[in-house]
């Protein structure tokens, strides 16, 4: 085995498979290299995904070094496993996936990469992906989900035309106020625990937080 | 002529934060060091830089002559007394605020570029008209912040507006800090500053008696009183300013006694 780095490609392929998990299995199989690249094009993976994946990874003697993907819930899951992870814009692969796979339904999604500061407001009509801080005094607002590879320490606004599942996630949910939909609550006062992304949803018509399982 | 010169806008979006305070003693440290500097007020509304240099007495020519070429820039500048590397462009009559736009800004700035190391612009408070006129015309800037929540929310705000406009770099320059009351937990930490603002920061000021009285006298506390402890921190920032590798003081460790309870400090968010 050598070490330079391979990529494993999790796409519709791997779907057509009973299940995408045997097919990353088996490509583990052919690898040649102990560190391996995961490009998980527009596949939506969760933690406890990411977890079976590094697990699948160490029977084959396997390091995982990086997460590749144009989904922005597989990058949020895997950065807040601790591992580098790259997001690869829509555009580029929103046609080849578009061209290989006509019926494919891929909602949009807005990215936004930097800190949204104090004064600033952002309004996506599908999800909404920041890849920073929102800061006191900052807005975001998105008709679908809101996902911040970061603190939330503003105010955020998902499902803002009515979705009740819409959620908001974030590495650190601290916001002066959260709403989703109609509804609306306060952020909460004590600390984060550190390294635990965490999730606000509507559970029986009230905005729970919870650690981020799957998004 | 000076090719290379460095047009650095001081702001902070909220009101007396001490903006005109930093560019009076930032102008004459820089000048002290040998540079020729040019302190520039545009805060046409409340000005008050001359008064703070010393200079309220000397002016005959403004900004706004200069403008329409009713005087030449030279006539306008007032040079300072002891630091003769130093020179205030005063701000014109309140009613510029009605025509002045920021080519005008920039043509002014691009006049002092000509003769002048560094060009300070003192900022009016605000985000509005007179702030964006200001901002036209730099290349870089500091932000003056307190450790006080609407002071902080205010700084970002700009900082927001300083990086659409791609003004940079942009440092952070955090003042009256009081060592004990940050110990206390009674004041925002340095870390609860720099953590939101994601700035670097390019110096402390440690409030100060001596600068109220400094300021009644019109003259910055870096001309005289060399000794008094903000002087030290704002003759820091100018030594930083010019890439001198200065640690930055720890208050809290200064005031002695302070220290585990400022590691906790370090620590804990009050945002
Ligand atoms: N380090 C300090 N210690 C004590 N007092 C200070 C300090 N810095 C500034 N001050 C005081 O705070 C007041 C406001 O300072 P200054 O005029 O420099 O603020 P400013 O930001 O220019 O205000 P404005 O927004 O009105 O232009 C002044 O009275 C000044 O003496
Ligand atoms: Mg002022």
């Amino acid at each position: 085995m050598n070490s330079k780095p391979q990529k494993i490609i999790i796409n519709a392929d791997s779907n057509q498979y009973q299940n995408w998990k045997l097919c990353v299995k088996s490509k583990f199989k052919t690898i040649k290299s102990k560190n391996i690249e995961i490009d998980c094009e527009n596949f939506d993976l969760s933690c406890s995904d990411i977890l079976e994946l590094i697990a699948i990874a160490n029977e084959s003697n396997c390091k995982i070094v990086c997460f590749y993907s144009t989904s922005s819930k597989t990058i949020v899951s895997s950065q807040s496993l601790g591992y580098r992870s790259h997001f690869i814009l829509e555009n580029d692969s929103y046609n080849t996936l578009k061209m290989n796979n006509k019926d494919l339904n891929i909602s949009k999604a807005d990215f936004h990469q930097g800190t949204i500061r104090s004064g600033e407001y952002l309004d996506s009509p599908g999800d909404l992906l920041i890849l920073g801080d929102v800061n006191p005094g900052a807005i975001v607002r998105a008709e679908g989900n809101i996902i911040i590879w970061g603190r939330l320490l503003g105010i955020a606004h998902a499902g803002s035309k009515g979705n009740a599942r819409a959620t908001i996630s974030a590495l650190q949910l601290r916001p002066l106020q959260l709403r989703i939909a109609s509804k609306v609550a306060r952020g909460p006062k004590e600390k984060p625990q550190l390294g635990l992304a965490e999730q606000a949803r509507i559970d029986s018509e009230k905005i729970i937080i919870s650690q981020l399982e799957s998004i | 002529m000076a090719t290379d010169t460095r047009v650095i806008l001081i702001c902070s979006g909220k009101g007396g934060v001490g903006k005109t305070t930093l560019t009076a003693n930032l102008g004459i440290s820089l000048a002290r060091q040998g540079l020729t500097t040019a302190v520039l007020d545009a805060d046409f509304g409340l000005r008050n830089l001359d008064l703070l240099l010393g200079l309220e007495n000397r002016i005959v020519y403004t900004a706004q002559e200069v403008l329409e070429e009713e005087c030449r820039l030279d006539q306008a500048l007032v040079k300072h007394k002891q630091e003769s590397n130093l020179s205030l462009l005063p701000a014109g009559n309140p009613r510029m605020l009605d025509w002045l736009k920021p080519d005008d800004m920039k043509r002014i700035v691009d006049m002092l570029k000509e003769q002048f190391n560094y060009v300070l612009i003192d900022c009016p408070a605000g985000v509005e008209d007179g702030f964006k006129n200001a901002m036209a015309a730099a290349q870089e800037a500091i932000v003056v912040t307190n450790p006080e929540v609407s002071a902080v929310r205010d700084a970002d705000r700009v900082i927001g507006l300083l990086n659409t406009n791609a003004i940079k770099p942009v440092q952070l320059v955090l003042n009256r800090v009081r060592p004990k009351m940050m110990a206390n937990q009674e004041m925002l930490s340095i870390d609860d500053v720099t953590d939101i603002l994601a700035l670097p920061l390019l110096g402390l000021v440690l409030e100060d008696e001596q600068v109220i009285v400094s300021t009644n006298r019109g003259e910055p506390l870096t001309l005289n009183s060399v000794n008094s402890p903000a002087a030290k921190c704002y003759l820091n920032i100018a030594k930083r300013l010019q890439g001198e590798d200065i640690p930055l003081i720890d208050p809290v460790e200064e005031s002695s006694g302070f220290g585990a309870k400022f590691r906790r400090l370090m620590q804990t968010k009050i945002f």
